[in-house]
């Protein structure tokens, strides 16, 4: 009697558990940072993909590189692409984070080369550019060097908060280093140069934040993400921008190392960075596509508020420079906030 | 002297209730003592074996103006909750038990409401364009907003009011404890308000004052949101440093150590509460 329980019970789990993985192997799971840009990132990808392919997307998140390693370190991958940061995709490929591209399944020859790697491909790229509201600042800041102005610009100014590429270069191109000798960076002259407003400066931690702090006047102008810029323009908030030396970073997608469905993860990323993908990702977010096919397939009016369109003065954030010096930049970086 | 036999025989019957107990026990093992010996393992093994991110950790003055600015804003957190509650707490005593217990609804309901959603509302409410300051600058009491977010007054406001429940509800048991008579008693013999206060109610009080604010303290040591979000970068708690090491830094040994620490000495603290709760038990046991 026993043994024919014992019998039942485990050809139940066998079947519970092959029809779970049936079900898996179908279906696939994509992770970003939420709020506008996934669902951006839902309608111009997943959902297309899912139509074409009949592979369901499972939609999780806020990306968190703690859960992304804690993942690869116990066998036990949830994740099969994962929008990150650049610098920290270069880091993670050299920790054994995460799986080569397979370049065969994913067209190369169209992806802008600052944003590929041998583990990622680009995901979209956005510039940090310079925003104010329009009603609480009098005059139009012109540059990152009026950031550091308390005399021409009073009240407080907002950066962001966690230690990326940014505004230590930021820093740095006020002070007067020109735009070819930022790096190495001096991190010394650029804390000496942040100290002269750090009082007056508020932190944002996300995208969702900074409009707040801007569109409420909270902080009168501040280092933004040009798609969030957008978005409050989009929504008619009275905010100006300036392209002046804006910075170019990148987000790229990944695919972390034991991920289950990793031969479908290769071809969302073949969908995702195709021209119509990064064509259609770009006109709902106003972040950069990484195909250099994508702006063909753009409404004319859609480019323009692309960083594409801002190249003159345009800084690339070096994310080689970050990705190696990461955790050094980082344990500076909270000391001296923490201070 | 065969009460006092039979009482103790009664505490001794313990180990046989464990037996019930035994579930509780594996599931507290598996689920809470093996993570915190996991933890512990990792803190002494990551990056490498041996004690170096305990060194860094008590080695540097950042870290240590870190661990500072938790014990101090606990400290502060607790006393201000204990100075907000007390009053409140000895209404709710006195109080008609129906009216009292509407306000305990409103108290405990707050409790329920999303945590996030509360401390965005302060954000809202103490912000430099927010409702307290633009009110103050209508009827022009002041020209300027005042710094009441992204600064320890603003850490202080949120977490006080999210403690506030904690303190209070064993307060009220406390204060309700005590016999209204020994205040009328003691104003009868000629004592004014004030020092039927001091000698009366808030000696008796203490128990609970003291049970309270313990759990308020030890609560606040571990807080992240609120903090996060109300405080500014310079006055950064324990808890958000320690999410920074995880997710940000990857730097899982020193998170642990720093975790391991934290835990350390919250025991520690428990452990004396309970010390002190046992004594005062003893010395005022009849």
């Amino acid at each position: 009697m026993k043994l024919i329980i014992t019998g039942i019970l485990a050809g139940f789990i066998a079947t519970t558990v092959l029809a779970t993985t049936a079900a898996k192997a179908e279906d696939m799971v994509f992770t970003s940072w939420g709020g506008t840009t996934q669902e951006a990132q839902t309608k111009s990808w997943a959902e297309p993909f899912t139509a074409a392919s009949g592979i369901k997307v499972m939609q999780d998140g806020p990306t968190d590189y703690g859960k992304l390693k804690a993942m690869v370190d116990s066998g036990s991958v949830n994740w099969d692409v994962v929008d990150v940061e650049m610098d920290f995709a270069i880091k993670a490929a050299k920790d054994g984070l995460l799986e080569p591209i397979d370049f065969k399944t994913v067209p190369k020859a169209d992806l802008d080369p600052r944003f590929t790697t041998d583990h990622a491909v680009g995901s979209f790229y956005y510039s940090f550019v310079l925003a104010w509201n329009k009603g609480a600042v009098s005059g139009e800041p012109a540059g990152w060097a009026d950031m550091f102005d308390l005399t021409k610009f009073p009240g407080k100014r907002t950066f962001y908060k966690w230690s990326a590429p940014g505004v230590i270069e930021i820093a740095l191109l006020a002070d007067g280093v020109p735009a070819d000798k930022l790096y190495p960076l001096d991190l010394d002259r650029a804390f000496k140069k942040l100290d002269t407003i750090k009082s007056d400066i508020v932190w944002w931690g996300g995208g969702a934040e900074s409009q707040q702090l801007i569109a409420s006047g909270e902080a009168t102008f501040g280092q933004l993400w040009n798609g969030r810029v957008f978005a409050l323009d989009k929504d008619g908030a009275d905010v100006g921008i300036s392209w002046n030396q804006n910075l170019t970073a990148a987000d790229v997608l990944v695919v972390p190392k034991g991920a289950k469905n990793k031969d479908t993860a290769m071809k969302f990323l073949a969908a995702a960075s195709s021209p119509a993908g990064q064509a259609k990702f770009a006109e709902a977010s106003g972040y950069a596509p990484i195909n250099t096919k994508a702006k063909a397939e753009m409404p004319a009016d859609a480019v323009k508020s692309l960083p594409d369109a801002h190249v003159d003065g345009q800084i690339n954030l070096d994310m080689n420079y970050w990705a190696a010096n990461r955790d050094t930049i980082a344990a500076r970086w909270y000391a001296w906030q923490a201070k | 002297m065969s009460v006092e036999t039979r009482r103790n025989f009664g505490t001794v019957r313990v180990p046989a209730g464990l037996n019930g107990l035994l579930p509780a026990l594996i599931l507290i093992m598996l689920f809470f003592v093996v993570p915190v010996l996991a933890l512990l393992l990792r803190s002494v093994t990551e990056p490498e074996p041996g004690l170096q991110n305990y060194a860094a950790l008590l080695g540097d003055g950042t870290y240590a103006r870190v661990f500072f600015n938790t014990f101090l804003v606990a400290a502060l957190v607790t006393i201000v909750t204990v100075l907000v509650a007390f009053p409140v707490a000895w209404m709710l005593a006195i109080m008609p038990s129906g009216l009292a217990s509407i306000i305990f609804g409103i108290i405990i309901l707050s409790m329920w409401t999303n945590l996030l959603t509360r401390t965005y509302a302060w954000m809202v409410l103490l912000q430099r364009t927010g409702v307290i300051n633009r009110t103050l600058m209508t009827i022009g009491v002041i020209d300027q907003p005042l710094p009441l977010i992204n600064n320890l007054t603003g850490v202080t406001i949120g977490m006080v009011y999210i403690m506030l429940p904690f303190m209070i509800l064993p307060l009220v048991g406390t204060l309700r404890a005590i016999d209204p008579m020994t205040l009328r008693a003691a104003s009868l013999c000629g004592a004014s308000p004030f020092q039927a206060f001091r000698r009366i109610l808030l000696p008796l009080s203490l128990p609970g004052v003291a049970a309270g604010g313990l759990m308020v303290f030890v609560m606040s040591l571990g807080y992240f949101v609120t903090p996060a979000l109300l405080g500014g970068t310079s006055n950064m708690m324990l808890a958000e440093m320690i999410a920074q090491m995880v997710q940000s830094l990857l730097n899982w040994g020193l998170g642990s150590a720093a975790a391991f620490i934290l835990l350390v000495v919250t025991m520690a603290l428990y452990a004396l509460q309970l010390r002190l709760a046992g004594a005062r038990r003893m010395s005022g046991g009849i």
